[in-house]
């Protein structure tokens, strides 16, 4: 009995308590996980964009030379990937045998070796299910966001998130770790929703060491969060404290900075590219994300009953700011999944727009080169696809191949933007019926 | 009906554009973009020896010769550029020079040759030598030297060269087979999945549900088995 009881309650925990007592809801959702891994297992093996073997480059550094200050910016995220490979390589004699590659310096030497090698597959593997791991955390995590007693809407809600392109391909394609900050932006939303606001805060700061990107929804979680006047002096400064434990360790330990070496990153100055010049050839000019943000900062902080689907909404909506305004990496795309999911299950039409976005992403992908096309097919045969002729060469035959990639960025730009404003309606639509509800 | 329409509108955008893929190739027997593709594409149709080049539209000379111990009997051009390209055909060897740039995207020639048992290749892009540019009879089908020959029968022996011999299928399942733990192991997972699929879905309403679980599992063991001697005699 006392086992039965602990088994429902693990259920309970893992897929919430809606799903686990109803038997056709638990059994689709089996259902949705299976073939959702069955689609993850078949793409394992096979992709991955340099960047990953980077990665693991730096955190076979770590581990074979006790180098630990190579990655500053992203200085967790090594560690957890040398962790994981320390685990792996006391495990696996595949890892060890790659020791070699992943100390190359040369780029191309070890991204030649790397894909020639006969167990690239299993490394490949190996490596990956990192990802597949905080991955299935998310997915049963984003169950507890919302629809709080309707496992029906809950199951739709890790339908999209499991059949989510954007998912699969940045994971296990591209084989990036964005999913890793995401998982701890999911953590402290969930942590927001339970209104533990100093924990929520805190580990949004981890999330925003792990990776940049959470500290766009930074001010929004504060705002969502503050109930008192001294919350709006510490919630914020909870919010950078990861950036400055980060910042005085190594200040101490390397004498090197990582604020400042941050802020002349690609990250950040993405955010400050695209820019309005009031007068040709003076200084003065317009950063238009600043004044989108600090546009959706407001409107937020302008709504009076700020419920936490609201508070999703005004996270996608950042996001898909970003991606609309900004020039970005095809990887970034994953951090405004989490919040559309959710809004899908309210307007179908989005998830359509949505798989318009990824069908661009496919062509936008054309940005960066043979590197994220042809040859992240390399492990399948890399004299093959490094011989293949690009998709570049073959757009430049007939037209500008920077030209036609914008003309799919300003289609893409298009949808996101609209995107925001079904959004838009969507907060409509929940403070309307919130507004009823009270009224009743 | 919509949904047909919209698949036939599927198909029919999927034919064109692979239509518009061949007419760029020009019909030939090998496949290459001229301005787009990169390198030698050498073949035979029709007892006709063709060489061709092509580069991305990037200035680059090709040169070279080909020799041969029997007699050239006629040559054709072909985007031959006079003021650029120059070509001297021999009784037994051709010698050419050709630039290809922004506007000039591919050229080359063919010729007939008779009472020969090889062909001398010495073929250079930009006075050197790039092996793996250098496509005989085949995409990837190199030559190993920079001075390479080729027997009379080299064309048609590689034609009876099988799908799975050739790139990228060779190597593919040439990781696979070497690797066999790992992939044995992993058709072993997505085997367990599909079958755990199964006994949610079409299984859950039949009778004597652990004898098709049974099946299922041994005849993933033979699949399996199988698998393992068609990987062997596909890398074989």
């Amino acid at each position: 009995m006392r086992v039965k009881t602990f088994f429902n309650r693990v259920g309970s925990f893992i897929v919430t308590k809606e799903i686990f007592k109803d038997k056709k809801s638990l059994r689709t959702l089996y259902k949705y996980f299976l073939v959702g891994l069955l689609v993850r297992f078949i793409f394992i093996p096979f992709f991955f964009e340099r960047d990953l073997l980077s990665t693991y480059q730096r955190a076979a550094e770590t581990i074979y030379t006790g180098n630990l200050g190579l990655d500053n910016l992203q200085f967790l995220t090594n560690m957890i990937h040398s962790a994981y490979l320390f685990i792996i390589k006391s495990i696996f004699p595949a890892i060890n045998q790659m020791s070699n590659i992943l100390l190359e310096k040369d780029t191309w030497i070890s991204w030649l070796s790397f894909n020639s090698s006969y167990n690239i597959f299993t490394v490949l593997t190996l490596f990956k299910i990192l990802y597949l791991i905080f991955d299935i955390v998310c997915m049963f995590l984003i169950l507890r966001f919302s629809f709080d007693n309707e496992p029906e809407k809950k199951l739709r809600v890790f339908k999209f998130w499991i059949f989510n392109p954007i998912i699969i391909f940045v994971l296990y394609i591209f084989a990036r770790h964005d999913i890793i900050g995401v998982f701890a932006t999911l953590i402290a939303l969930m942590l927001a929703k339970k209104d533990r606001k100093y924990w929520a805060i805190l580990t949004l700061a981890l999330g925003i060491v792990l990776r940049f990107f959470p500290i766009l929804i930074l001010p929004l979680i504060v705002v969502y969060l503050v109930r008192t006047k001294k919350d709006y002096i510490l919630l914020p400064l909870a919010g950078v404290s990861g950036l400055a434990v980060v910042e005085i360790l190594f200040r101490l330990y390397f004498g090197k900075s990582v604020i400042l070496p941050l802020l002349r990153t690609q990250h950040f100055e993405y955010l400050l590219s695209p820019r309005l010049d009031l007068v040709a050839g003076s200084h003065g000019g317009i950063f238009i994300f600043i004044a989108v943000y600090i546009f959706i900062i407001l409107s937020f902080i302008h709504i009076k009953k700020k419920s936490f689907d609201i508070l999703l909404n005004y996270c996608a909506i950042t996001y898909l700011a970003f991606l609309g305004i900004c020039f970005f990496h095809p990887q970034y795309m994953i951090w405004v999944v989490p919040f559309l999911i959710i809004i899908f299950v309210r307007r179908r039409s989005l998830l359509y727009y949505h798989w318009i976005q990824f069908v661009l992403l496919m062509i936008l992908l054309i940005y960066w080169g043979d590197l994220v096309t042809k040859y992240v097919f390399a492990p399948i045969d890399h004299k093959y696809f490094v011989y293949l002729t690009g998709i570049i060469p073959i757009i430049e035959r007939f037209y500008d191949s920077a030209k036609f990639v914008n003309i799919f960025r300003s289609i893409f730009t298009g949808v996101s933007l609209w995107m925001i404003y079904l959004i838009y309606k969507d907060n409509k639509k929940i403070l309307a019926g919130e507004l009823k509800n009270r009224g009743n | 009906m919509k949904r047909i329409s919209f698949t036939a509108k599927i198909i029919v955008l999927v034919f064109l554009a692979a239509l518009i893929l061949l007419l760029l190739a020009g019909c030939r027997e090998f496949f290459y973009i001229p301005g787009a593709s990169y390198g030698y594409y050498i073949w035979e149709e029709d007892s006709s020896i063709f060489v061709e080049w092509s580069v991305d539209r990037k200035d680059t000379k090709f040169d070279g010769r080909i020799l041969t111990e029997g007699k050239i009997t006629g040559y054709d051009l072909r985007e031959w550029e006079e003021e650029n390209d120059v070509i001297k055909v021999g009784e037994d060897k051709i010698n050419f020079s050709a630039t290809l740039g922004s506007k000039d995207y591919s050229d080359g020639f063919s010729f007939n040759v008779q009472d020969y048992t090889y062909l001398e290749f010495d073929l250079k892009i930009n006075d050197g030598y790039d092996l793996s540019r250098i496509n005989v009879g085949g995409f990837l089908e190199n030559p190993e030297n920079n001075i390479f020959r080729i027997e009379k029968d080299y064309f048609s022996q590689l034609k009876m060269k099988h799908w799975y011999q050739k790139h990228p299928f060779s190597e593919f399942f040439s990781k696979l087979f070497s690797n066999k733990y790992f992939t044995f192991i992993y058709l072993f997972i997505l085997g367990i999945i599909v079958i755990e699929i199964l006994r949610v879905t079409i299984l859950t309403r039949r009778r004597k549900k652990i004898v098709w679980v049974t099946i299922s599992y041994t005849s993933l063991i033979l699949i399996e088995i199988c698998i393992y001697f068609i990987l062997k005699f596909l890398v074989r």
